[in-house]
């Protein structure tokens, strides 16, 4: 497998990842990590596949509360993934990259961007299937969950 | 389930290109390209219906296009400069037919002082399929969340993308 092999396999779990995510799709989200997967994100850290995926349910209950349209409805939410930096070597990968989300919350049900930040991944390349063995989500609108102002390109070079 | 196969990226990557090239063929209005980018027999649905063969698909772009520069337009009157975004694209293959679904977003010049203001989002469910070595679209269904009756899900749009492809 080449470079490009490994970066669209790995391009297309994020997409699917985000697709769970919004479409609060548990299962198919906690199955993008390894069974000793770590997610670190604004609402702590969660350790292993089953209870990231109890934390997804968790979290498909918390997030119409979060996220709410002027008439107090849930809005809903979607994530982005823009440019994403990706390392790979042999069965261990690393990713930066850039996300950001928007709802329609906004004034008379407007497009609402809503924050910003990196996403910070290692991943391990299981049965022919790359998936998270870590992922840390960094908000810059969330005081402590800020990425800081070092290049986090620099910290995936020097990883492993 | 998909089996990343060592044709997936090759396959991907054209696929990709495809994608960004419907988008700058739509929003430059460039419809000689934008048609050439689907099979004979393909079909296309969005906010307006759903109408199959590229001269159907052609004629009903062309009167979208047409209800966007009446739709969207700057604070002056002047019609709008629209931009359709891509971000993150699921992207199924299984020998030469694919299947998509990809977030999109659209922007345009139409905020206050012809500022940049962000219009709707929804996603793109697409098939394609690859003759003589070239992928394109043999249906695009194009969701709105936006529009009633247009919106994606409620369910998780993999699993009928995982579906469609025989899961």
């Amino acid at each position: 497998m080449t470079y490009a092999s490994d970066r669209a396999q790995i391009a297309d779990l994020m997409a699917r990842y985000l697709f769970a995510m919004d479409y609060l799709d548990c299962d198919a989200y906690a199955e993008c990590f390894t069974e000793d997967g770590v997610l670190d994100y604004a609402r702590g850290t969660t350790v292993g596949r089953e209870a990231i995926r109890a934390e997804a349910a968790e979290f498909r209950e918390a997030i119409g509360r979060i996220f709410q349209r002027e008439d107090g409805s849930p809005a809903k939410l979607r994530h982005l993934v823009q440019h994403k930096s990706i390392r790979v070597d042999g069965d261990r990968a690393w990713h930066t990259g850039l996300w950001w989300e928007m709802t329609d919350g906004g004034p008379g049900g407007a497009l609402k961007p809503e924050s910003f930040g990196i996403y910070e991944d290692e991943l391990f390349r299981a049965d022919g299937r790359w998936l998270f063995t870590r992922r840390k989500i960094y908000n810059e609108f969330l005081p402590g969950r800020e990425s800081g102002t070092a290049n986090p390109v620099r910290a995936m070079a020097n990883a492993g | 389930m998909q089996v990343y196969d060592e044709n997936y990226a090759a396959d991907r990557a054209a696929i990709e290109d495809l994608m960004a090239r419907y988008l700058f063929a739509l929003d430059y209005n460039d419809m000689d390209s934008f048609i050439a980018m689907f099979t004979p027999d393909a079909e296309f649905e969005f906010a307006r219906g759903r109408v199959a063969g590229v001269a159907n698909i052609l004629e009903t772009v062309k009167g979208f296009k047409q209800r966007i520069g009446e739709h969207y337009k700057a604070e002056d009157g002047t019609p709008a400069t629209l931009r359709h975004v891509l971000a993150h694209t699921a992207i199924r293959v299984e020998g030469d037919r694919a299947w998509t679904r990809a977030q999109w977003f659209e922007m345009a010049d139409d905020g206050p002082g012809k500022s940049l203001k962000m219009g709707t989002f929804g996603i793109y469910e697409d098939q394609l399929t690859k003759i003589d070595g070239h992928w394109l679209f043999s249906e695009r269904r194009i969701m709105n969340e936006f529009l009633p009756g247009r919106e994606s899900g409620p369910d998780n749009p993999i699993r009928s993308m995982d579906t469609a492809a025989g899961a």
